[in-house]
């Protein structure tokens, strides 16, 4: 094997964690998904562990597994349009140097996001939601006297929560006057 | 060198075959007898040898306690499995539990780890191989499917390690397909591998870029396969006869093995010609003592109909493959059938309406897996490549999500499925009391954010770091896929930097002292039908007996 590929390899597996994925995978922060694609493979004909595989160093393999993982890791991370965003945002920032490998956000604040969401469309207490997605099909089934009855209910719990409100006057607007508490 | 080799081993659920390349091709090695695909059955005798293959199948009714067949649907399991409790309603052998969880098979008084059963077939592998070429073979390349999990292919390495076997990799089944494909053909082309196996469905998703295998996508359900397809028939079959005689044959084990192998050949007919005509002489006898044959016609419509709803099952998982990776049907070039399943006529039709495309022709669907896996032997074999390069690159992924346990019965994600392997991830973790000398983690795999909705692979425990107030230490936990698709863990104290030590407590697999033990107790089992090529028959001169 060439001295030079193994410089080449020692050199890089030290510089690993100084470079963003971008260097990993040898390519510009302009690079299309084809260029991503293009490079992936070049570096995996180029570092694959399998290509190592019968080599006698037990080091250079070491070092090429270390780089490869990394080039499996750009890849995942470039490929994917989110994540790429997210990371070109981290690593053009002030934190750049600490954020060279891509952190996905926790599985904890990512479903924290979609609680605030639920409680923004549907309201903040249990019972305020459960009354508000009754009245909602009420709503939906042309039911307005018991969704009337569905959103003071749920204004009892939450009684400043503005949605509940604006679909009551809704509501209040569509029903027939006569089907107003109607006693049979 | 020539006994630099290493061979290809598709281990299946029904039917394995070894394969190598020779003479720069790669071929199937046939047995003494030619043939060229072994039922991974095996037979315990009476006089303490072990009978493996196809043999060993016909040893299923006359010998039911006593022989092991679909061994793959029971490994890497635990014991209070779904599929475990279903073998052990159906299969003649006495299936038992073991330590930690664990599924052991009992036969003649000896109770054997899976590992150990599938071990026997590599060993006959093995054999078939050296039979054939004359000189030991030591390194093996061993496909499974892939969708097994992590437990499952740690299972598999313990096989081909206690048949002997330096075990070089564990590739996917689809990936192995699909190497033996497009080797050495220098195409570009998006290609779908539908691998319905006697146990176990996959589909893998690839782009071949010349030389570059890339999976972007895997699914399967290892609780789908032939096997099933048989059942139906099974079940029609002892239906029918139970409304014709009053007797339930599935309440006999001996006569639900009849029923198993007129349902299995019932399917390889009625795929071949269109129609059935079963019949089973003396199946049983009833109350009176009159002897009752089982006859039945089995048309493909009526066929069709049975199972129909198992190939519909497949589609849902091309879809959640396609989805994965962002294609449509219509962007796959090239479609691949691999496993005997996929001969029948209504597992092909329905492949071209899904594909809107002919299924490729001229692969043989039994072999393809084993030639793939071949090829990726002689590569790993092969010392020129680190500076010539290799001929074929294997991209794979990993076709189940990593998680950690957290409070409350939950988990997290740390690496998503389909990711490509080997991939490192690093997650901290803290202490969360004064004074706190270990940290446990509990690794899962699979889709669900609960705990329960995944399978366990292990419990690691860390020791070994400072010992300081809540918080203030800082662990920093490595998971590491490998390119077997098997999960390593380590640990480091991120304040000191020192490695702290891990212990795992295994969930279902071997430790390295069963290992070594079942070895030892491997290479003293027998295989029958073979030659024991020993060092004394060499010491005979021919010329002396003269």
């Amino acid at each position: 094997m060439d001295a030079q590929f193994i410089i080449e390899v020692e050199a890089l597996a030290q510089a690993l964690d100084q470079i963003d994925y971008f260097g990993v995978l040898k390519i510009s922060q302009a690079a299309t998904a084809a260029d991503i694609k293009e490079a992936y493979y070049r570096e995996s004909r180029a570092f694959h562990p399998d290509r190592f595989a019968a080599a006698p160093s037990l080091e250079l393999r070491t070092l090429v597994g270390k780089i490869y993982r990394r080039i499996n890791e750009a890849y995942t991370v470039l490929r994917d349009d989110a994540k790429r965003r997210r990371y070109v945002a981290d690593i053009s920032g002030p934190d750049r140097m600490r954020k060279l490998r891509f952190t996905e956000a926790e599985e904890s604040q990512v479903k924290e996001e979609q609680k605030k969401k639920i409680e923004e469309q549907f309201g903040q207490t249990p019972n305020g939601r459960k009354f508000y997605t009754a009245a909602l099909k009420e709503i939906e089934a042309k039911n307005w006297g018991a969704a009337e009855r569905a959103l003071k209910s749920a204004l009892m719990y939450e009684p400043t929560n503005p949605k509940f409100r604006e679909q009551l006057t809704v509501v209040e607007k569509a029903r027939p006057k006569d089907e107003a508490f109607r006693i049979k | 060198m020539s006994d630099d080799i290493a061979v290809g081993i598709d281990l299946g659920t029904s039917y394995s075959c070894v394969a190598a390349v020779l003479d720069a091709a790669p071929q199937v090695i046939p047995n003494e007898w030619g043939e060229r695909t072994h039922a991974s059955v095996v037979s315990f005798l009476e006089d303490g040898s072990v009978l493996v293959g196809n043999n060993a199948k016909k040893n299923i009714i006359t010998n039911a306690e006593n022989t092991v067949y679909s061994a793959k649907r029971l490994i890497g399991r635990f014991f209070f499995s779904d599929e475990v409790k279903k073998a052990q309603a159906v299969m003649p052998y006495k299936i038992v539990e073991g330590a930690n969880n664990s599924v052991r098979v009992e036969v003649r008084d000896r109770v054997l780890a899976i590992p150990e059963i599938s071990a026997l077939v590599l060993k006959e592998m093995k054999a078939i191989a050296e039979t054939a070429l004359g000189h030991e073979v030591k390194k093996a390349v061993v496909t499974c499917p892939a969708y097994f999990n992590d437990n499952q292919r740690q299972a598999t390495k313990d096989a081909g390690r206690i048949a002997g076997l330096d075990v070089l990799r564990i590739i996917n089944e689809p990936t192995a397909a699909a190497l033996a494909y497009g080797f050495g053909k220098d195409i570009s082309q998006k290609i779908c591998v539908y691998d319905l196996g006697g146990g176990t469905f996959d589909v893998s998703i690839l782009e071949i870029g010349k030389d570059v295998f890339e999976v972007l996508a895997t699914a399967g359900d290892t609780y789908l396969g032939g096997d099933d397809f048989d059942d139906r028939i099974m079940g029609w079959l002892a239906e029918d006869f139970l409304a014709k005689n009053g007797l339930d044959l599935r309440q006999n084990k001996f006569c639900l093995q009849m029923l198993k192998e007129a349902g299995e050949r019932a399917k390889i007919e009625v795929g071949r010609d269109g129609v059935a005509r079963i019949h089973v002489p003396s199946i049983c006898q009833n109350p009176e003592g009159e002897v009752l044959d089982l006859a039945q016609t089995l048309t493909a419509d009526q066929f069709n109909r049975m199972v129909m709803d198992l190939v519909q099952r497949t589609f849902k998982v091309c879809d959640e493959a396609l989805q994965s990776a962002k294609l449509t049907a219509g962007d796959i070039d090239a479609v691949i059938l691999v496993g005997g399943p996929t001969r029948l006529p209504i597992v092909r039709n329905s492949v071209r309406h899904y594909f809107q495309k002919d299924p490729m022709t001229g692969i043989d669907p039994d072999e393809v897996v084993a030639l793939g896996a071949s090829i990726q032997a002689n590569a790993l074999l092969n010392r020129e490549a680190a500076t010539v390069g290799q001929s074929s690159y294997l991209l794979d992924v990993t076709p189940l999500s990593l998680r950690v346990g957290t409070v409350g019965g939950f988990t997290e994600k740390v690496i998503d499925k389909n990711t490509p392997i080997p991939i490192e991830k690093s997650k901290t973790f803290t202490t969360s009391r004064d004074g706190q000398d270990k940290v446990k983690i509990r690794v899962y795999q699979g889709e669900s954010n609960k705990a329960d909705g995944c399978e366990l692979l292990g419990e690691f425990e860390f020791t070994g770091f400072r010992v300081a107030a809540r918080g203030e230490v800082q662990i920093q936990v490595t998971f590491e896929i490998d390119s077997n698709g098997i999960v390593n863990v380590a640990a480091t104290d991120l304040d000191t930097g020192q490695k702290t030590s891990t212990t795992i407590s295994l969930s279902s697999g071997l430790s390295e002292q069963d290992i070594r033990n079942a070895m030892s107790q491997n290479a003293q089992m027998e295989l029958a039908g073979h030659d024991q090529k020993s060092d004394d028959m060499e010491l005979v001169e021919p010329d002396q007996s003269l």
